[in-house]
């Protein structure tokens, strides 16, 4: 039987999987940069550009589903609608903010960045709403709570 | 907040104990804590009337406005 539990369970599951996955990234960088250069043949010389958009776009990104984990972790303990979750969400939004930046940045010398650039925004006033809205539930459970 | 819940004041007046009050009035011992302590950001009628009923008083002697400086 699917419940709430296994879903959260499901969903820290996969947030390790990412956090594996960006290891896995950072780790074999100067190779799949080498491979991607060596594939698509206008981008000859652009590996320590590559390089660098990965390295630096990983620090945020690390940081994101470090914060995802926390989060999730409260959930999971029944801790939902508290501040410390409210800064959680605010966090994992900067860093989609600081993901696009360096996307942005980026697509001035491969274009398709931009489509990165775009979704991580767009995936960072999502995230930036729901804090939005999160925030007025611990202020609503607040008043609930010391209403006598 | 310049709303002052003087309930100490009554229950000293009445010669009642936190635990004798908040069995009278039907709510937990932290809950009366809570309002006592002046944490409380709203008080329901219903409880507020148990208060009244239990300390034998008006709603205006147990708050009580007090203009912030």
């Amino acid at each position: 039987m699917w419940s709430g539990k296994r879903s959260i369970g499901l969903s820290k599951f996969c947030v390790l999987v990412f956090m594996g996955l960006l290891m896995g990234t950072v780790v074999v960088a100067p190779w799949l940069t080498a491979w991607f250069v060596s594939f698509s043949q206008t981008m000859q010389g652009a590996e320590s550009l590559f390089m660098a958009t990965i390295y630096i776009g990983a620090i945020p990104a690390a940081y994101l589903l470090h914060n995802l984990l926390q989060l999730l972790r409260r959930i999971e303990a029944g801790q939902v609608f508290i501040t410390e979750n409210v800064e959680c969400l605010r966090r994992i939004s900067w860093c989609c903010f600081a993901g696009a930046g360096v996307a942005a940045v980026s697509g001035f010398y491969y274009l398709a960045w931009l489509f990165v650039f775009v979704a991580a925004a767009f995936m960072g006033l999502i995230v930036r709403v729901v804090k939005n809205v999160v925030a007025q539930a611990v202020a609503l459970k607040d008043e609930s709570d010391y209403t006598v | 907040m310049p709303i002052v819940v003087n309930l100490d004041v009554m229950m000293a007046k009445r010669k009642m104990s936190s635990g004798e009050l908040a069995e009278k009035i039907g709510i937990s011992q932290a809950n009366l804590s809570i309002l006592k302590t002046g944490k409380a950001k709203a008080i329901r009628f219903s409880t507020m009337e148990a208060i009244c009923k239990a300390l034998e008083c008006q709603p205006g002697d147990i708050l009580e406005y007090r203009e912030e400086e």
